[in-house]
């Protein structure tokens, strides 16, 4: 009864803007950055961790979260909100997909079920949209495109072309994809969101190289945050992620063939100062 | 005599050779004895080398296999790539799981040749869902008993093409010729990598 | 045992304090005087043979009563040993009347033997068992039985019955809990139903292989053969394999272990 008077609160305005939203694109523009690279054989995933008092425990602030063991995310804007969408993440790539496939959704599918839920709460009644831009960063295993020469010989001996109607486009390999408060998202190569991110991305654009390596790539990621940093930068007041190869350390268990550990893993402090170290 | 899934009739089997999987099934429908055709397919197609044998009663058989067209056409669309046997084989649990107070009275069958890997899969369900993956062979229907004992007779490891389909042919037709519930002919598959095969095999008519 | 009496469990069995089960007014008795012990028998003959097979496990529902219970019998011969017979009887259903049977039987055969002076041939023994299932009609055996031996000619002879005595003279048989995973596969290879003659036609014309006497060592592969497979996929057929062959030199029997899980 009471949804019969909750009207969307995003509605339009005369010239067809949607004003909510784009109060919601300044609550991420005044975040903290946070930026993504693909390499060839994986991604990156990087962010500021600002506090606003000395006494903060560090370690308790995570900004980037592991949604499926191949897909990583990290967000510019509004922390509570960024919580809310990691959990729906987590929770829709097992409803909307693990528990009927038995397998992970690809990294696409993941960034469009995220997209959705954003994109509802810029329609739906009683609630505002998001605050906050997302980066989303997975692994695909490889999916060959659709040949199409698979051939059927029916009774008469007549070999005829199997149908080919949806060619498969999903290659499989890193995907870089930025999820905005409209709902709206973009596959990158590499890019940054929040407060720096003009900044930061005509850095990107003069530092990317085409069949960058992942150690190049947390290399840039790391020399991209230095530009736009306001704090120091070490182990503590960075976070970063990676999506690379199968950490099989991670698994817990050791001795079973297939079983293949998560590529997404965020970076521990001692391995982060490390790459500061040598920069 | 009058469970549901012995009303119709219907047998279906699926074995997997060297780089092959065949999987064949009758062509009867029946109401009890009577047989009301003998042009009634419980083979699928849901992608390229990709096969769901579907025996059980009728009106499942037709609802179940038009529900995974539905449900695989969405997939094909929305993920823009060919549903994979294994893949398919989840799904096909997870909805059966669905139905686990109701369930579809149907025994199916997924046979296919993964089109990444090249590996060929065959498995089996039970009406609720719970598969059964086999190294050697999956049979379902009215005639599985007999099947079981043909095949388990017949059936040895790294069949060429040629050979699996002769195999899973006679382990067919001498199982629903001892079944009165199955039979008037058989549809039978030979799934390659890149290459589909289907025969239509005429079997004793009574 | 407790199988033979069948007993009702009590309609009440959780017994709670407030329930009423001093008196229970629908108590219904019953007496069901069969157990189905499991298990398998096969025949084929040949030209000049005839091989009756069966395994030798006995089951009750899941238990297994026995690893070494045999299932296939010489029928008439001189002593315990069954020194001398030339008839074989397989027996598989529920046991203890498969056993009465083959007493019944081996003493029939044995008092024609005496009555008559000359053995008695396997024709009159199969029409004879056939009288003997039927005179209990109405309290049958229950067994499926399978005699075998060699007729007049020398040639193998079989004959299989349903418990009242409909009896058929074949080249082959199954029998038991497996029959139905054993004679599809007995009907392809050795009566090659559904296998033709390749090139020689096409649709219709083409040729259908013609059965004929298989030799003994093919005969024996394939009894082999179809007890491992019912032994994979049926859990009531198992332990061993007891093969008794008949030819006119006489009865020779070959036990071969089979999986025990």
């Amino acid at each position: 009864m009471a949804d019969r008077y909750s009207f969307s609160l995003t509605t339009f305005s005369p010239s067809g803007k949607l004003v909510q939203i784009e109060y919601a694109l300044n609550a991420v523009n005044s975040g903290v950055t946070a930026l993504g690279i693909k390499a060839t054989n994986g991604i990156v995933l990087a962010t500021e961790k600002k506090s606003s008092s000395p006494l903060i425990d560090p370690p308790s602030l995570s900004k980037i979260s592991l949604i499926t063991p191949d897909i990583g995310m990290v967000y510019a804007g509004m922390g509570p909100d960024y919580r809310v969408l990691v959990d729906k993440a987590r929770k829709v790539s097992h409803t909307g997909y693990k528990r009927i496939y038995n397998e992970y959704p690809p990294t696409r599918i993941l960034v469009q079920d995220v997209a959705r839920v954003v994109q509802e709460a810029t329609q739906s009644g009683g609630v505002r949209p998001y605050g906050v831009s997302l980066l989303i960063a997975g692994w695909d295993e490889g999916v060959e495109p659709d040949s199409g020469d698979v051939q059927q010989i029916d009774e008469d001996g007549e070999p005829k072309k199997a149908t080919g109607k949806t060619g498969g486009i999903m290659k499989g390999g890193p995907s870089l994809y930025q999820v905005d408060p409209s709902g709206s998202y973009y596959p990158w190569k590499a890019t940054a969101i929040g407060k720096h991110a003009t900044s930061a991305k005509t850095f990107l654009e003069k530092r990317y190289t085409e069949g960058l390596e992942l150690e190049d790539a947390i290399h840039i990621a790391l020399l991209t945050l230095k530009e736009t940093i306001e704090g120091e930068m070490n182990g503590d007041t960075i976070e970063i992620g990676i999506v690379g190869p199968p950490a099989d350390h991670l698994l817990g268990y050791e001795g079973v063939e297939c079983s293949q550990g998560p590529r997404f893993r965020k970076l521990t402090k001692e391995e982060i100062e490390d790459y500061l170290t040598n920069l | 005599m009058s469970s549901p899934f012995d009303i119709n009739g219907g047998a279906c089997v699926a074995m997997v050779g060297k780089d092959c999987v065949a999987i064949a099934c009758d062509l009867r429908l029946g109401m009890q004895a009577l047989t009301v055709s003998n042009n009634f397919p419980k083979l699928f197609n849901f992608g390229p080398s990709t096969f769901l044998g579907l025996t059980g009663l009728a009106t499942d058989v037709s609802t179940v296999s038009d529900l995974f067209r539905y449900k695989v056409n969405m997939y094909r669309l929305r993920e823009e790539r060919n549903i994979a046997p294994q893949t398919l084989a989840n799904l096909v649990s997870s909805s059966l799981y669905e139905k686990r107070f109701g369930p579809f009275f149907v025994s199916p069958v997924v046979a296919g040749v993964n089109y990444t890997t090249g590996k060929p899969f065959i498995c089996g369900f039970d009406s609720i869902g719970c598969i059964d993956f086999a190294k050697d062979f999956i049979v379902s229907g009215t005639a599985s008993e007999q099947l079981f004992g043909t095949c388990e007779g017949l059936w040895e490891p790294d069949m060429s093409p040629d050979d699996l389909f002769e195999t899973i042919s006679q382990a067919l037709l001498s199982a629903v010729d001892r079944d009165a519930l199955s039979g008037w002919g058989a549809q039978v598959y030979i799934i390659e990598k890149d290459k589909v095969t289907k025969r239509l095999l005429k079997g004793r008519q009574d | 045992m407790t199988s033979l009496v069948n007993q009702q469990p009590h309609s009440e069995a959780i017994g709670y304090s407030f329930s009423q089960s001093t008196h229970a007014p629908n108590k219904q008795h019953s007496f069901y005087p069969y157990t189905d012990n499991g298990g398998s028998t096969l025949g084929i003959t040949g030209a000049d043979f005839a091989i009756l097979a069966g395994d030798t496990r006995s089951v009750a529902g899941y238990n297994i009563n026995s690893r070494y219970a045999p299932k296939v019998f010489k029928i008439g011969g001189d002593d315990e040993t069954g020194e001398g017979a030339h008839i074989l009887l397989s027996v598989v259903g529920f046991a203890a009347d498969g056993h009465a049977l083959k007493e019944r039987l081996d003493a029939v055969v044995k008092m024609y033997k005496y009555q008559h002076g000359k053995p008695m041939s396997v024709r009159a023994c199969a029409q004879r068992l056939s009288t003997i299932l039927y005179q209990k009609r109405f309290f049958p055996y229950y067994v499926h039985a399978i005699l075998a031996g060699l007729d007049e000619e020398g040639t193998g002879a079989l004959y299989s019955y349903d418990p009242v005595g409909s009896y058929e003279r074949e080249q082959c048989r199954a029998a038991g809990s497996a029959a139905s995973l054993i004679m599809p596969f007995l009907d392809n290879q050795v009566n090659f139903k559904n296998q033709y003659i390749p090139g020689s036609g096409e649709g219709h014309a083409l040729e259908p292989k013609k059965a004929g006497p298989l030799p003994r060592s093919t005969v024996e592969q394939l009894v082999r053969d179809a007890f491992t497979s019912a032994v994979e996929r049926h859990i009531e057929v198992g332990d061993g394999l007891q093969m008794m062959v008949i030819t006119a030199n006489g009865i020779e029997e070959i036990y071969t272990p089979l999986k025990q899980d």
